[in-house]
């Protein structure tokens, strides 16, 4: 537990004085809306609105790569992933504590992106606001999860930036669909079904279990 | 006491030989220089030991346990040719890290410790990135050895290090044989290691290729058991 809470401390104090992924997963989620925007016919009409949970998972999915790719990548730097290796406790902790501090950092960049969605599509999140943080919150641990155990597997590899989506996206399928689907219904009855709720927490709780135990054999040279 | 044992330990990188039988008794206390050419296993024979790598046969136990289990890391300090710091840490910061990740106690005051016996008080709270090479590496040091480890490996240490530096590390891994702790130390300096240590292994293609004890080792032998290894022919 100590480790995680460490690597946890390390990886936002990081970002906090770099903002390099941060920034980058901003900027190209606010890209993917604006360009929504612009693409759907008729601007923000309630035919487009239907689109808005789809449009909205795509952007988190495509900005959570881009900073999942990077999370690993600023071991490398020195070498330093050799002292997260040696950790003289169960390697689950090190990879857990780098899922939670991606998790942190996606749910900034996801809190502003869905302010700025509701904007441009003049939609009123604010009734529905605690429900779809927690829809969003648990799809993310999701992404988080499998992105965070794939990235340490291809950080390794010599074309990381294009295995980490070959690898983790198949993964991200189930995860995206039941989450665009409560997404879908908070948006139209304001109320989330159990459903998809349901299939997200197992997923959640299957992805976080297989990664705690496979990490061993992940960061090891 | 034996802090490491190998036994017909093999490491192999696909079709690769990195490491062909190695019987090796490293005992506690003792320093232990790893000697070879480019490409004869010394740092994957220290990497294996530290837990990083897995052998791909034979058997290999620190403190009596298998390498590569938490226990056995626990036990181990690594420092090796890169420094592994986070440039956007400060000194003290990296050292922080270093403890909480290996679970030092009082760390507050080792951490102390650890900067000045670094020479790095006044720079404790500067960025590690605005670090001169030989600075990182005294930093580097100073969080392999933030828990007090019991077997320290060493990976070219003095790589970067100026005179004044070097000297100092030599006086550090000097005190910590005092104290009884194990020192593995791989180095294409054979002057330095003979000076530093009282067993020698040199490797030949993954192979041991000589084997020396003494106190102290004689730099000589030393340099012509190298010199074989590496096919200079020096006799």
């Amino acid at each position: 537990m100590n480790a995680l809470l460490a690597v946890l401390w390390k990886d936002l104090l990081t970002e906090w004085r770099s903002r390099d992924r941060a920034v980058a997963m901003l900027l190209f989620s606010m890209l993917m809306v604006v360009i929504f925007h612009f693409s759907l016919p008729g601007g923000a009409t309630t035919a487009t609105r239907a689109y808005a949970p789809g449009l909205l998972w795509v952007a988190f999915v495509f900005s959570a790569l881009l900073g999942l790719g990077r999370s690993f990548a600023i071991e490398l730097e020195n070498d330093a992933i050799e002292r997260l290796a040696r950790a003289p406790v169960d390697r689950g902790w090190v990879l857990l504590g780098k899922t939670l501090a991606n998790l942190v950092i996606l749910a900034f960049v996801q809190a502003i992106t869905v302010c700025v969605f509701a904007l441009v599509f003049e939609m009123d999140l604010t009734p529905i606001a605690l429900e779809l943080a927690g829809v969003v919150a648990l799809g993310s641990l999701g992404l988080c999860s499998v992105g965070t155990f794939f990235a340490a597997v291809a950080v390794r590899t010599r074309f990381r930036e294009v295995m980490l989506p070959l690898l983790a996206l198949p993964f991200y399928t189930p995860v995206l669909i039941a989450a665009s689907r409560a997404t879908n219904s908070l948006f139209e009855t304001g109320a989330v079904s159990f459903e998809p709720i349901q299939f997200l927490i197992v997923t959640d709780a299957s992805y976080l279990i297989a990664s705690f135990i496979l990490s061993d054999f992940i960061l090891d040279e | 006491m034996t802090a490491v044992i190998a036994r017909n330990l093999e490491k192999r990188f696909g079709r690769t030989i990195g490491l062909d039988g190695i019987d090796l008794d490293i005992p506690t206390g003792s320093t232990t220089a790893i000697l070879g050419p480019n490409g004869a296993g010394k740092s994957t024979l220290l990497r294996l030991i530290a837990g990083l790598a897995r052998p791909s046969g034979g058997s290999l136990e620190v403190g009596g346990q298998p390498a590569h289990g938490r226990t056995a890391r626990a036990r181990v300090g690594f420092i090796g040719h890169a420094t592994g710091l986070y440039p956007e840490l400060t000194a003290r910061e990296n050292l922080i890290f270093a403890a909480r990740l290996r679970g030092v106690g009082d760390a507050t005051k080792r951490i102390e410790t650890q900067l000045a016996e670094a020479g790095l008080t006044r720079a404790a709270d500067r960025r590690t990135g605005e670090f001169s090479r030989g600075m990182a590496q005294r930093l580097s040091i100073a969080v392999g050895l933030i828990d007090d480890p019991e077997i320290v490996l060493l990976d070219e240490p003095f790589t970067g290090l100026d005179g004044m530096a070097s000297n100092r590390l030599v006086e550090r891994l000097k005190g910590l044989r005092r104290r009884n702790r194990t020192l593995v130390l791989v180095s294409h300096d054979v002057a330095l290691a003979a000076q530093l240590a009282d067993a020698a292994v040199v490797l030949r293609r993954g192979r041991i290729a000589h084997r020396e004890s003494g106190d102290p080792l004689d730099p000589k032998i030393l340099e012509n058991a190298y010199s074989a290894a590496s096919n200079l022919g020096v006799s």
